[in-house]
């Protein structure tokens, strides 16, 4: 997801500083870490990300800063003439200390986990050569449920405790479902009151799956399952409201849907609804009507659609002669094009006789 | 007593809805639940009631070991097991509670009357070992006091603070000796701390007056910083540059007191603010108003209630007398002060947390910039001090710079509240020029080591301090020269322990103190606090190898580097310096059949092994 354009910061002043050695320009406001990414610098984190605001809890992002000091990346900001390491023998050491430590915490097996291949923590592993934990730090066991949602699967025992769950769900979706509770190494999620996440308020706009830099929470597969790596990327837009989210639509090698994610570039800049990242299964489902059904004596049967129309033309009528035009009322679909909506009202106007004319996307 | 949702709402109201409340209606909410429980429906209705998410409840419960959402009794047991109270022997005190009641820490009696908890640092540490039974203290425990005790309150409830045990009362843990430097502790036990006038009659406000009178806001930050006074708390930043700090105009802006005290070993705050809370008070009004700051807050530890109560008194009184309030003393100057309390929780000692926990939300440290004088409480410029540091501002005001700089040392002026404790003949608070050494403390004001015992080594600074072996005994204890030793003062407490201390078991404690005490936000801390606890076990069960103790070491130091806050940066200290003076005693504790009663009695006691 890109960053969103933020008129005060994109006018703000530039900043001079130097970056192992090379001299760019960040602008007053931001961080390190956002100027060494704009100037393609890649600086590691975990807690950071775009859409949310500043953490400094994961701590890989941490920096020289002139000569002396270490900062978090992600929570210092740039000043002028600052001069910044990002990474050294010393550096990359405390990386992959902090690395190992994080998964002597949790069980990261890649083998049995829907983030292989998409996973931030994975990625950082490889770079930093990191260790499978020797298990002489017994870890502590953390909830896994991955049945109680229709919508998410959590596996805490793949959790890094970054946080962008937590502000994703309280900064982004404002649905405040996800929280850390207990303390120390005791420090686990919860949703809602210490509740399995079907049972809480969750709304499954998934957002906290999509931020999720591990496995530790997942969307619930629609229709098909894939390695990360074989997936097909399509980009389209949500058909479900006006405002036109960007979707990402993942599908496999048989070509069946895996996920869909927010698309940063467009004007959900990232984000989807339940709609928008689940409602999309029934293109490819089975279960897909492909005929008209006619109810008859409490059983649907097949039928032809001139029949199937036949039949409604001719209730219509007899409503509109009983009962007058306006008992008769329609509501269009965002799932048919501008041309069809248009013929849909025109039809409702001119040929009931009525205003009662609507559409779903006027949310 | 079920909490029904009229209860709730009542106590909603008079607290207050906003977020920043939720500590006290929950602390009402869990006493006048009878059994010390707060049940997911009283929080998910106290959600509702305040308009917060219900996991913004569940993280902040959670978070306070205070509370608790499972069933407790009605009268919670918590025995402290830090430090000091290790030394002097917390172990017997869970041992003689097994025996007597038959639970062990996390159970209940099958009547539901006692509910054992262990926990950190109660803040008596002069009277170790000790434990507290609901919101009262008691110390100096025995066997038999301990029975005795849970007998009384098997019968009868006494009152809530006041009935603490007569040997917490601040006045009883001052050490009676000659020779020290009466400034701070001056008036203790000469003044009523329930009443005004008795502070009045001993010079009591003129402060105040005078700093109105004569002078303006930067006159008074230029006072303090001549006078040199640096911050009590431990890290000994110069209160009058901190305060020069606040941005001038005319925001909101915070005065806050640090007063949660929880470095196990330090007590020294609670008997100011029990004896003398008037003091602290106009400590705070007169910081008030060389910052510009119209609202204080005293953020207490909530194990304190005695202090919790007495201050809330002393405000009260402060404002029918007009020290406190609207227009002070006929000038333009207004200022008020709140109390806030704490849940539990050893990190909202450090000033962020504490602003956290202020707003009520979980204690998680900040990240800085910003820091608090640029978006604090509320995101409002704030300035957080130690109650010992405001509590220096009236007689700093009085007296000039000159007289407060006539005793300590050049860099670190003034008196030093010391608070000696373990293994002496005589423990308690003493008041001292700072630089006084160690084995002046131990010698002269504790009485010598505890039966003429021989001294083993010191933990000075409190469990993030270091290890002081006989080697340091004469170090002048100030902020500077400790530092400079590989050593901190601290918040000034001087653990004693003799040759009956094993220096494995000791660690052991200090770095299980650390895993409790983390908050769990950064992973360096989170992991690294859990690890060491883990490695230092090994230790106390003779099954660690030699290269363990580098591990320790090399643990420690990621921490240092990459921990968000002074929590994760602090077990170093005491790791280091433990394994420089006893790194003998840790190789023998690598031998399986190395004989170790102390570490054999923690192991059995809190880890169920052994």
């Amino acid at each position: 997801m890109s960053k969103s354009p933020d008129a005060t910061l994109v006018q703000a002043p530039g900043v001079t500083l130097t970056i192992d050695g090379r001299t760019v320009v960040g602008r007053k406001g931001r961080t390190i870490l956002e100027a060494a990414l704009e100037n393609g610098i890649k600086i590691p984190y975990l807690c950071y990300h775009p859409r949310i605001s500043r953490t400094g809890a994961c701590r890989i992002c941490l920096v020289k800063v002139n000569d002396t000091m270490f900062k978090t990346a992600c929570t210092e900001p740039v000043a002028e003439n600052m001069k910044v390491v990002s990474e050294d023998a010393e550096l990359a050491a405390i990386r992959k200390d902090i690395l190992e430590m994080l998964l002597s915490e949790g069980d990261h097996n890649c083998l049995y986990c829907d983030a292989n291949g998409a996973c931030e923590l994975q990625d950082l592993v490889k770079r930093y050569d990191a260790q499978m934990p020797t298990g002489e730090f017994p870890r502590r066991k953390r909830e896994i449920d991955e049945a109680s949602s229709k919508g998410l699967k959590r596996n805490e025992d793949r959790c890094v405790l970054c946080g962008r769950c937590v502000k994703a769900c309280g900064e982004i979706q404002i649905s405040n479902v996800w929280q850390f509770t207990g303390r120390g190494s005791k420090t686990h999620l919860t949703s809602g009151l210490f509740e399995k996440i079907g049972d809480s308020p969750c709304v499954n706009c998934g957002t906290c799956s999509q931020l999720c830099p591990t496995g530790a929470i997942m969307p619930q597969l629609p229709l098909g399952n894939g390695f990360n790596w074989e997936l097909q990327k399509e980009s389209s837009i949500c058909i479900y409201c006006g405002v036109g989210c960007k979707i990402d639509f993942h599908k496999n090698k048989e070509g069946m849907l895996v996920k869909a994610t927010g698309n940063g570039d467009g004007p959900n800049e990232g984000h989807l609804c339940v709609k928008g990242r689940f409602g999309f299964d029934f293109m490819q489902k089975p279960t897909r009507l492909i005929s008209p059904l006619i109810k008859e004596n409490g059983e649907f049967r097949e039928a032809a659609w001139e029949e199937a129309l036949d039949f409604v033309a001719g209730k219509l009528k007899k409503i509109k002669a009983d009962s007058g035009p306006d008992s008769v009322g329609a509501l269009a679909s965002a799932k048919c094009s501008n041309e069809d909506n248009y013929l849909m009202q025109k039809f409702v106007r001119a040929v009931v006789g009525t205003n009662n004319i609507d559409h779903c996307a006027r949310l | 007593m079920t909490i029904t949702r009229d209860t709730i709402r009542k106590v909603v109201l008079e607290r207050g809805k906003a977020m920043e409340h939720l500590m006290l209606i929950l602390r009402d909410l869990e006493t006048l639940s009878g059994n010390n429980q707060l049940t997911t429906k009283t929080l998910e209705e106290v959600a509702e009631e305040m308009n917060l998410p219900t996991s913004a409840v569940a993280g902040f419960v959670g978070f306070y070991t205070m509370f608790s959402y499972k069933p407790r009794a009605r009268y919670v047991i918590r025995v402290c097991k830090s430090g000091p109270c290790n030394v002097m022997g917390a172990c017997t005190i869970f041992d003689a509670i097994e025996k007597h009641l038959g639970i062990k820490p996390g159970e209940a009696t099958t009547d539901g009357v006692f509910f054992l908890e262990k926990c950190e640092c109660l803040g008596i540490c002069s009277v170790a070992p000790a434990m507290m039974i609901n919101y009262d203290l008691h110390g100096n425990l025995t066997e038999k006091k301990v029975v005795d005790l849970i007998e009384r309150y098997r019968k009868q409830k006494p009152a809530v603070a006041e009935a603490s045990g007569p040997e917490v009362e601040g006045r009883e843990c001052i050490v009676k000796a000659d020779g020290q430097t009466k400034r701070l502790t001056g008036a203790i036990g000469a003044i009523d701390p329930l009443k005004i006038d008795s502070y009045l009659g001993l010079k009591g406000y003129e402060a105040l007056k005078k700093t109105l009178k004569e002078f303006t806001p930067e006159q008074v930050v230029q006072i303090v910083k001549d006078s040199g006074l640096r911050g009590r708390g431990g890290a000994g930043f110069p209160a009058g540059l901190k305060w020069s700090f606040m941005p001038k105009g005319d925001m909101p802006k915070y005065t806050v007191c640090n007063a949660d005290e929880g470095e196990p070993g330090t007590y020294k705050d609670r008997i100011l603010m029990e004896e003398n809370p008037h003091q602290l008070i106009e400590g705070m009004t007169i910081a008030g108003y060389a910052m510009g700051s119209q609202t204080g807050y005293i953020y207490v530890r909530g194990e304190f209630r005695r202090a919790i109560d007495r201050l809330q008194l002393a405000i009260e009184q402060a404002r029918s007398k007009g020290f406190l309030g609207s227009n002070i003393l006929g000038s333009a100057f207004n200022f008020d002060i709140f109390i806030k309390e704490g849940g539990g929780a050893y990190v909202c000692g450090e000033e962020s947390s504490l602003i956290n926990s202020m707003e009520g939300k979980r204690g998680y440290p900040r990240f800085r910039p910003p820091f608090p004088a640029g978006s604090g409480f509320q995101k409002r410029p704030t300035t957080v001090n130690n109650v010992e540091t405001y509590a220096s501002a009236p007689m700093i005001i009085l007296n000039g710079a000159d007289w407060y700089k006539s005793v300590g040392t050049p860099k670190c002026t003034g008196t030093k509240l010391y608070c000696l404790s373990g293994k002496m003949n005589r423990t308690g608070l003493v008041e001292l020029p700072m630089g006084t050494t160690l084995r002046e403390l131990i010698e002269v004001y504790g009485g010598g080591m505890k039966d003429g015992g021989k001294f083993k080594f010191a933990q000075v600074g409190g469990t993030a301090g270091g290890i002081l072996g006989p080697d340091l005994l004469d170090l002048p204890l100030d902020i500077d020269q400790t530092i400079q030793a590989g050593v901190t003062l601290g918040s000034g407490v001087v653990l004693a322990c003799d040759e009956s201390v094993c220096a494995v078991d000791f660690l052991l404690n200090v770095l299980a103190f650390f895993e409790h005490e983390s908050c769990g936000q950064c992973a360096p801390c989170r992991i690294g606090t859990s690890q060491l606890h883990r490695l230092s076990r090994r230790f106390a069960e003779r099954r660690a190898d030699e290269g363990d103790i580098d591990r320790m070491i090399g643990k420690t130091m990621v921490m240092k580097k990459a921990s968000l806050c002074a929590l994760g940066q602090s077990p170093v200290m005491p790791v280091t310096t433990i394994l420089k003076n006893f790194r003998r005693e840790f190789e023998r504790h690598c031998d399986s059949g190395h004989k170790c009663p102390a570490c054999d009695k923690t192991l059995r006691r809190f880890y169920g092994t052994a």
